[in-house]
This record gives structure tokens, sequence and C-alpha cells, in this order.
């Protein structure tokens, strides 16, 4: 709302500096956001909450330093003595409910041209286009007290007849409307919404726009001037509806003043008749809802106790002295009924905040408080997993991982770019009705494609290393089994079933350029987030876990696991459930993606935090330290070269002997000296008993009868 | 002849270059067939009178070979080690192997600062759904369809009755829902609005906080938001509250800052104020209590909620909000 600072000046005695009254609009809840220079006037730029609409007028500001300042407010003039009291109109309100009150005057031999030069000025400074005398009058009507007004051109009205109401009331249920507004568009009218019709058809769409046909023009001589009060819930929704907002529907929506209608429509016949010429003549005014408003009592001790003081009750009257509460004092309380432009006012607390407006927020005094002592409930307490998640966040950065937040939105071109399956869960998709961009339409059900844009964008700027992290939500979709009727009636939309399933998930990504680098270190990336992994599981104290070849298809099917916990067994199981996967990123994405030069080798890798934290041992227990020495033997056979690790430390561990400590795979080899189809698998197994000193002999034939065992067991032969 | 085999043992150390012929002088003079031990093997053919003097004088020989021997050596081995380090020298200027930390993201660094100071202050951490039914983004909190308060915010939608929280303000009404008062936490989280441009994106950050008790003032919530505040940006930070309007909350407030940037003197961020706004909050309007069936007249509280992403901007003079998701690592390295 722009207020011209000399226009305010008019109705309220102000000596201060418009530098100081800034200030104190903005103190009492009319933040003044901008202040202006326009030729030797100023423009406060004030932010009117919605609970405010009273302030989206001169006369409204003005009211509310007058509380302030305790000096009156001057009302302009408008008090018009009609030169002919005959009027033969007819105004019918068909729906009351929708409209509380319709006035309206007519105003003879006009002559319609421009506005003088202190209207039009006025505004512009308001930013209001001047269109011409009549129009410009009921806008600067609308800046001035508030109240939005529609001037008709009258011989366009049919029958002398104004019928207010809904297609639905006039037209009989089920009419659809076209109409055509001012701004010359035809729109369809929704069959409940308000409109206002002459004897044969609708002229206005009421509190939102007139109808292009009975507009004010250049020949106009005569006019309808309305003056009415709409209810703001059916205003609003029938602006929405059209999509259609306007200074007049604005106010409406949010509620206008019913009482101020009268002196709008009088201020604006004064007008015209000043800037046209023309007779004012005599008015309608049909009012079937009164305006009613609910006393309201008010304790005393009830506003201090909110508040935090310790003020009088003259002190508290004082405050609100000039709101215009009509204000009866009692031993203990207040019974106020607060204006009709003060809408908002309904309870106890409206008023509280109203002594605290006045009083000053600056007054009140800042107490730290004296708070209960509280200990969360076990249940209540989800800190295990913001523990979880932070463990797992700590030792991403300290592995090198920076942390990434990307927007939880992706695209179905996404999915498809994955080649993830029909009946994957990562198809539940959560559709956004109304995204910015089709390409953000969904929730991400998984965090992989917001890393391929990283990664994309990253290399473009000639990044030689990326190690980027993400701990987000997904989010699934559940196929709802109730119908959206049976969920209505269940528990009025609140079903919390209907709500997609959130899940934390962790992602990474890993790029090395390395021919550039001091020192070589030509460990396969693959095994360098497998050991990422590994250590974030080991050090949330998690022990069963498995890697089984991943069958994700974004994933290059060599280089790529799924991570089963639960179990360590090498293959996917009843005890096991797949927390995520880690990987290279296929080269059929690769090739798809805008990166110049070279295709490198990238690992990803997604993990269900939400998973993981079941398995998540929380208790520490210390094993007292070994007291005898350990023997270790070093053992190299040959296997089938397509013998996986797993399977031959599951078969070494499934030796029965409790002397055998550890077991560990050193050197893996195939190559010169070694058969094709072959390779060279080395491990160290360390003994140790818990109660002697072993003997080397006695290792000996124990660790001859493991490796005869695991010879039997892998077909494979010791290396020679 | 005696005197003689010291002067010439003397003249063949000379010559010893390295630990071999030290090793091959030690064999020539003490060896099993060496000079000194034939000497000595010879000494019963010397007669009887000058054997003492002449034992004793082969003996302070051999002793005297022998020290000179082993001071050589000790020479040589120092000698031969400080070769061996020389040739195992590295220029140690050349960088270290190592792998930078990673670097948490800026959003997240300014909300677990936030967060630490509320936790210090007895505030628990909470969390809620980020597709959120109506119902609890607005509703609940006093928001009901057709109110113009919801033109406040732009939201995304799923369906007529789920939405993409606006904000985290509904956390407050799950909390309260499920716990009986008294009550304090923030909820960090994730929000959205449908709005991208240089100061808005679709998605950004927020934190939430709540306590009710008995007994709380709106002197209260000055209380604790000025101790945050202080905390947060310095305890000399003005503060200012004014009064505004939040359908939850009743009284509001927006809490301001004097500017950071200019010191309150005005400046292009605070657009000429001197002041900028951090903080909505307020007492809970009774209403939300009602929803939950908290009791008025019993239990008060406030409320309050700030945006993670305005806070982040200020304190690292970032003026563009979309770098925060561009996830340049050009951008996060920065912090």
């Amino acid at each position: 709302m722009r207020v011209p600072f000399e226009w305010l000046k008019e109705f309220i005695d102000i000596n201060e500096s418009h530098h100081e009254v800034a200030h104190r609009l903005t103190m009492i809840g009319l933040e003044v956001e901008a202040v202006e220079q326009v030729d030797s006037d100023v423009v406060f730029e004030v932010n009117v909450t919605p609970n405010r609409p009273d302030c989206l007028s001169i006369i409204g500001i003005a009211r509310e330093l007058s509380a302030l300042y305790k000096t009156p407010v001057v009302f302009p003039e408008h008090d018009v003595l009609a030169e002919t009291g005959e009027l033969d109109f007819n105004v019918d309100i068909a729906d009351a409910e929708l409209c509380h009150r319709y006035a309206g005057r007519v105003v003879r031999n006009l002559k319609i041209g421009h506005s003088p030069e202190w209207l039009r000025k006025r505004l512009e400074k308001c930013s209001i286009r001047s269109i011409n005398n009549i129009v410009d009058v009921t806008n600067y009507v609308l800046l001035e007290l508030g109240h939005p007004l529609h001037a008709f051109d009258l011989k366009t009205i049919k029958g002398c007849r104004i019928i207010v109401g809904t297609p639905n009331r006039v037209k009989g249920q089920g009419t659809r409307i076209k109409f055509k507004t001012l701004d010359s568009i035809e729109r369809e009218i929704p069959e409940e919404s308000l409109l206002i019709w002459d004897a044969e058809r609708p002229i206005a769409i009421a509190g939102v726009m007139g109808g292009m046909e009975t507009e004010v023009s250049d020949s106009t001589v005569d006019i309808f001037i309305e003056s009415a009060y709409f209810e703001p819930v059916s205003v609003r929704r029938t602006s929405k509806a059209i999509g259609l907002k306007t200074e007049s529907s604005y106010r409406f929506e949010r509620g206008t003043d019913i009482k101020m209608l009268k002196k709008a429509l009088d201020r604006a016949a004064y007008l015209m008749k000043e800037v046209a010429g023309g007779t004012i003549c005599g008015k309608i005014d049909i009012y079937p809802k009164r305006y009613k408003p609910d006393e309201i009592s008010v304790r005393y001790n009830k506003v201090n106790e909110t508040l935090g003081l310790k003020l009088t009750k003259q002190e508290i009257t004082d405050c609100l002295d000039g709101l215009g509460f009509e204000m009866k004092k009692l031993a203990n309380s207040l019974k106020i009924k607060p204006p009709a432009y003060r809408r908002d006012i309904k309870r106890e607390i409206d008023i509280i905040e109203e002594v605290a407006r006045i009083y000053g927020y600056d007054k009140i005094p800042a107490q730290l408080p004296r708070a209960t002592i509280g200990i969360e409930s076990p249940e209540d307490r989800k800190s295990g997993s913001a523990k979880v998640k932070n463990d797992i966040k700590q030792a991403l950065l300290k592995s090198g991982f920076t942390e990434v937040i990307n927007y939880s939105f992706m695209g179905m071109q996404d999915i498809d770019l994955l080649g993830i399956g029909e009946y994957d869960e990562r198809r539940n998709l959560v559709q956004i009705k109304n995204p910015l961009k089709t390409e953000d339409s969904f929730m991400r059900t998984t965090l992989i494609p917001s890393f391929i844009k990283n990664l994309v964008q990253n290399l473009s700027h000639g990044n030689r290393e990326l190690r980027l992290f993400e701990i987000a939500r997904v989010f699934i979709s559940q196929k709802s089994e109730v119908s959206s009727q049976e969920a209505v009636a269940l528990s009025h939309c609140r079903t919390e079933c209907s709500l997609p399933v959130e899940r934390e998930h962790l992602a990474a990504i890993y790029y090395k350029e390395k021919s550039k680098a001091l020192y070589r270190d030509d460990t396969p990336d693959f095994y360098i987030i497998k050991g990422v992994i590994e250590a974030i599981l080991n050090n949330l104290r998690i022990y069963d876990y498995s890697f089984v070849r991943s069958s994700e298809p974004f994933l290059h099917p060599g280089q790529s696991a799924d991570i089963f916990i639960g179990s360590r067994l090498p293959v996917a199981s009843s005890q096991s459930v797949k927390a995520g996967y880690v990987g290279a990123l296929s080269p059929a994405i690769m090739d798809s993606l805008d990166i110049k030069a070279h295709k490198p080798s990238v690992i990803v890798m997604e993990i269900d935090i939400d998973r993981i934290i079941p398995y998540a041992m929380q208790v520490v227990k210390y094993r007292p330290l070994p007291r005898y020495p350990y023997i270790e033997r070093d053992t190299a056979i040959v296997v089938d070269s397509l013998l996986e690790a797993a399977m031959l430390m599951k078969w070494l561990k499934s030796y029965p002997s409790d002397l055998i400590e550890d077991i560990y795979i050193f050197d893996v080899y195939q190559g010169k000296n070694i058969p094709e189809g072959k390779k060279s698998i080395a491990f160290n197994v360390r003994y140790r008993a818990s109660d002697r000193t072993l003997k080397d002999d006695e290792i000996d034939s124990l660790h001859k009868s493991l490796v005869d065992y695991i010879l039997d067991k892998t077909k494979g032969q010791l290396r020679t | 002849m005696i005197e003689d085999l010291k002067q010439t043992f003397l003249e063949e150390l000379k010559s010893v270059k390295n630990l071999a012929d030290l090793s091959n002088i030690k064999v020539k003079y003490l060896g099993k067939k060496g000079i000194v031990t034939s000497e000595l093997k010879s000494l019963p053919k010397v007669p009887p009178e000058e054997r003492p003097s002449y034992g004793k004088k082969i003996n302070e020989i051999k002793q005297f070979i022998e020290t000179e021997l082993d001071l050589q050596e000790s020479r040589l081995k120092q000698e031969e080690l400080k070769k061996q380090l020389l040739s195992e020298s590295l220029d140690i200027t050349l960088n270290g192997k190592f792998i930078p930390f990673g670097k948490e993201h800026p959003i997240n660094k300014v909300l677990s600062e936030i967060t630490d100071i509320f936790v210090k202050m007895g505030f628990s951490v909470e969390e809620g759904p980020e597709v959120e039914l109506d119902y609890y983004n607005f509703e609940a909190l006093n928001i009901p369809k057709d109110h113009p308060a919801r033109d406040m915010q732009d939201t995304f939608y799923i369906s007529d009755d789920i939405v993409l929280r606006t904000h985290t303000s509904p956390v407050q009404v799950r909390v309260m829902e499920k716990r009986k008062p008294p009550v304090r936490f923030i909820a960090p989280g994730k929000v959205y609005r449908c709005d991208a441009d240089i100061t808005h994106t679709p998605m950004f950050h927020q934190v939430e906080g709540l306590m009710v008790d008995r007994g709380i003032t709106f002197s209260n919530l000055k209380g604790v938001l000025v101790a945050f505040l202080h905390q947060m940006f310095g305890a000399d930070t003005l503060v200012r509250f004014r009064p505004s309007f939040f359908p939850f909350t009743e009284p509001s407030a927006e809490v301001d800052i004097g500017c950071i940037l200019c010191n309150g003197t005005g400046c292009r961020v605070c657009k000429g104020s001197g002041w900028l706004e951090i903080l909505g909050a307020g007492m809970v309007n009774p209403k939300v209590f009602e929803y939950v069936g908290y009791d008025p007249e019993e239990y008060s509280g406030f409320a309050f909620g700030m945006g993670i992403e305005r806070i982040a901007m200020l304190k690292y003079s970032i003026d563009d909000i979309r770098l925060f998701f561009e996830n340049d690592i050009r951008f996060l390295r920065q912090f």
C-alpha cells in the first residue's frame, strides 16, 4: 500500500518528520518497507498484513496514527444533499449471505473527461493510472477510504433494476454464465459466484470487476455508483476461480468496512460533481444483514499474564483508547465491542495484542523464562537416528567428501535415464501438481539423478577430483488401498496413510583424474568407495553385511555391488535386507551425459540410512586383551579366476577350529606363471589360544589340514 | 723390531678406505695367523729373562692395535651411515599426500550452529514430514481454506489435501498432538514454495521453535530470542521486536537485528533501514492450542521460525541464494 505523506497529513495533524512517522508506523505493525521521494512529497510503501484490511487506505493509516498520538482523525468532506430525491430504481439482494449491504447513487449530466491535475497526481503517487474523471474518482475514494466502488453507465442498465445474486439463485441451479469483463476478456463464471444483474443479464462480478457492456465511456452522461459489502470468502473464491485479482477483490476478500460504505458513496458523488459537474440524485441503501459485533471480555490480569507486564487498569485502557472500541470498564475486566472496520478483533487475545502494539513491543522487557527441566522420554527420542546420521556425516567429511544439498525434485526423464524397472518402488512417484518446471515434477525416490547433474556441472569447470555426498530424504508414494471418498469419511482428510513414506538416504559420488597425480595409487576406484562404506559400517558397529553383485540397471555390471545388511553371507538371504548399492556408472549413462573430452570412470553409492539404523549397535562391551602370543602362517593357492573372495573367506571361516583368530587376503594375482583362467590368492591366518602358548608343530599340522580343507572346497592347488 | 710393528700398522691404517680394508688389517695383525698372534705364540722361544718385558710389550701393542681398529671402525661406520642417509634424502618441500577433509554445506553449518545454541538452552530437536497434510500445514495452524493468509505462501500441491510443507510450523502441531506440556523443542528442515529468483529458491530451510509451559509470557519470548541472537551474532547486536501477523501466533512479532554489514547506518542489504528481518515469532494462538487439545487457560507458549539461507547469506556475504543449491565445489570448498 502506497501512502503519500501529504495526503495522510490531510486527515491527521502530525508535527513529526516523515522519518519519525515511518518509524512509528513500523513499530505498531505497519511496516514501512520503503520511503520514496516524489517531487516535494514522500510516499511510504507500507506492508499491510492480511489481518488488517482496514489499513488499506489513507484514512486507515491515519486512524492508526490517531490511536498512537491520541489526536483525532479529520474525515474528508462527503455530506451531499441530493439535488433530486427521486430515484426510479429497484435493487434486490437475492443472496443476503453473500451481500450484507448494497447501496447506490445516481449522478446525472456528467461531463466525462480528463481528471484535474491534483487528482491525477495523487493516483500516480499510488501507482494507479488515470483513466477518466469518473473512474479516477472511484479509485481515489478506494485509496482514501478503503472502500471499493463501481460506476456503471446508467443508460446501459436495463429495466432500472439491479439484482444481486448467484447464477444458481437468479437463473436456477447449474446455470453456466459467460461474461465479458472490463478488460474485454470473456470469462466462464462458476454458478455459485455472486454477480450483479440488471433486468436481463449480468453486469458485474460482485467485488471483482465490472462488465464491458456497462462500462463508463466518453459518451456516458448518467451513472450509477455501487457501494456494497460483499462477503469475503465468496469474493475470494470467485477471484481464485476465474483467476482475476483486482484492487477491489483484494480489499473485499480481506473484509471491508460495512459502515464506511455509505460515506464512500457520498464522497464519490461529491467528488464527481466537483470534477465532472452533474446532479446528484437520491440513493438506495439496502442493509439486510446488520453488523452486530460480539462483546469481548478482556481480563486485566490476562493481559499482564500474557505479556509479562504489570500494567495498571488505567494504562491498559489508555492503550485501547483511540482504537474506536466501545469500552465498558468492569472491576476485573473490560467489555469491548470493536468497530465495523476491525473484524479481525474477535477474542480476548486480539485485544491483548492491541494493548501490546500500542504500548510498544520495545517497552516489554526481555526476560528468560523459568523453565521446567524436562527429559525426553525414550520413545520420543529419535536421537539414535540423529546420532547415526551425524556419525555418517562426520566420517564422510573426514574421508574427504564435501556435502551438497540438492533440490528434492526430479523428473520422469531422470528415472527413465537410470532405466529403473516398472515394478521398482522408485517408480512410486510423488507428483507435484504445479511444478515450476516439468523436469522438476516429482519428489526424488533416489538421490542419484541430482549427483549426475552435480557431476556434469563440476566437470565442466575443470575439476580433477570430485568427492560429494548428500544426506536427504526420498519420497515413496504409498499406493493407497483406501478410496479417497473413504479416506474423507475416515478422518476429515487427515489420513496419515495418504502421505508418502519419507526415508533418509545417503548418496555419494567419486571421481578422480588419475593421470596427473604426484603420488601414484592404482587402487581401483570401486574399492576406494567400497572401503569408505565398510569404514562407515564398522564405525557404526555394523558387522553383519555383505556385498553381492548388483543388478542395478544404471551401474557397470562388472563393477557394482548391492549392499545387504543383516547377514555376512555373500548372497541375498532371508535374514538380510538390501540397504543400498555401490558401483561405477554404466558406460551407457556416461555416454548420454554432456561431458566433453573424456568419459571418466565415476563411482556412485546410495544407502538407505533408515534401513541400517536398527543394526547399529549402541552398546560397547570390553573384551580382555589376549595374554598369549600368536603364530601366523601364509599360504597361496591357485583357484578358478571366477571364484570370489567372499566365497573363499566364507569357506575359510567355516573350518572348525577355535584357534583361528583372524584370516585376511593379502594378495590376488593373475598373469605370469599362473595358468589361463586361474588366479592365485594368498591369505594369512593368525592362530592364538586364549589359555596357553601354541607350539609350532601343533600349528603346522592344523594349518596343513586347513589348507587341505580349502583346496578341497575350492578345487584349487597349492601355489608353488 | 716390535717398535717397527706399531709404525707399520699405523701406516697401513692410514690407507684404510672402508670396513672391508679395516677387516683385512684386523686379520693381518690380530687374526689366528696374524702378526701379533704369531709373536705371542713365539713367546716361549724368547729367552726366559726377556720374556716378561717382551710379553708386556706385545700385549701393549695388541691393545693399541685393538683400540685403534675399534676407533677406526666406528668412524667408518658413522661415515657409511651418513652416506646412506644422504642417499635416502627426500625433497621435504614437496606436498604431503593427504585427502583434504570435506566441507559441510554452509546451510548445515549454520543450522548446527543454531541447533547447538538452542540445545544448550534445553530445547530438543524434532522432525516432521516434508510432504505434509494440508491439515497440519495450514488448517491446524489457523489458516483455513479461502483465507487470504494462504496468499502469504505459494504452495506446491500434491493433491487437494497434501502439500509440500511451506514452513516448519506443522511440526509444532504434530509434537503437541503427541506430547503433553511442558514442551520445548526446535524443528529444523526443508520447506518448499513455488517461487524462484535471486532471493527465492523453490526449496529452502527453516528452523521452527516452540516452548509451552505454565506462565510463559511475551517477555519470555523476547528473553529467549534475544539470548539466541546475541549468541549467534554477537553480544552487542541490536535486536528489535515489532508487531506483525501470523495466523498461528498472537501477539505476533517480526524480529529485526541491527544490520551486521553497515552497523545500522544503512546499506544496500538492509535497504537503507539499518535493520535486517531475521525471525518471525509470537505467542501461540489459543486456536492452535484448541486444535491440539491444550487448555489455553492453563498453558501458554511461544513459537518462532527463521530462514537459514537468509542467515547464511548475511553471515558469509552471499548475494545469490541459488548458489546454495548449485553445488559447485569451488563454492562449497570455501566454507
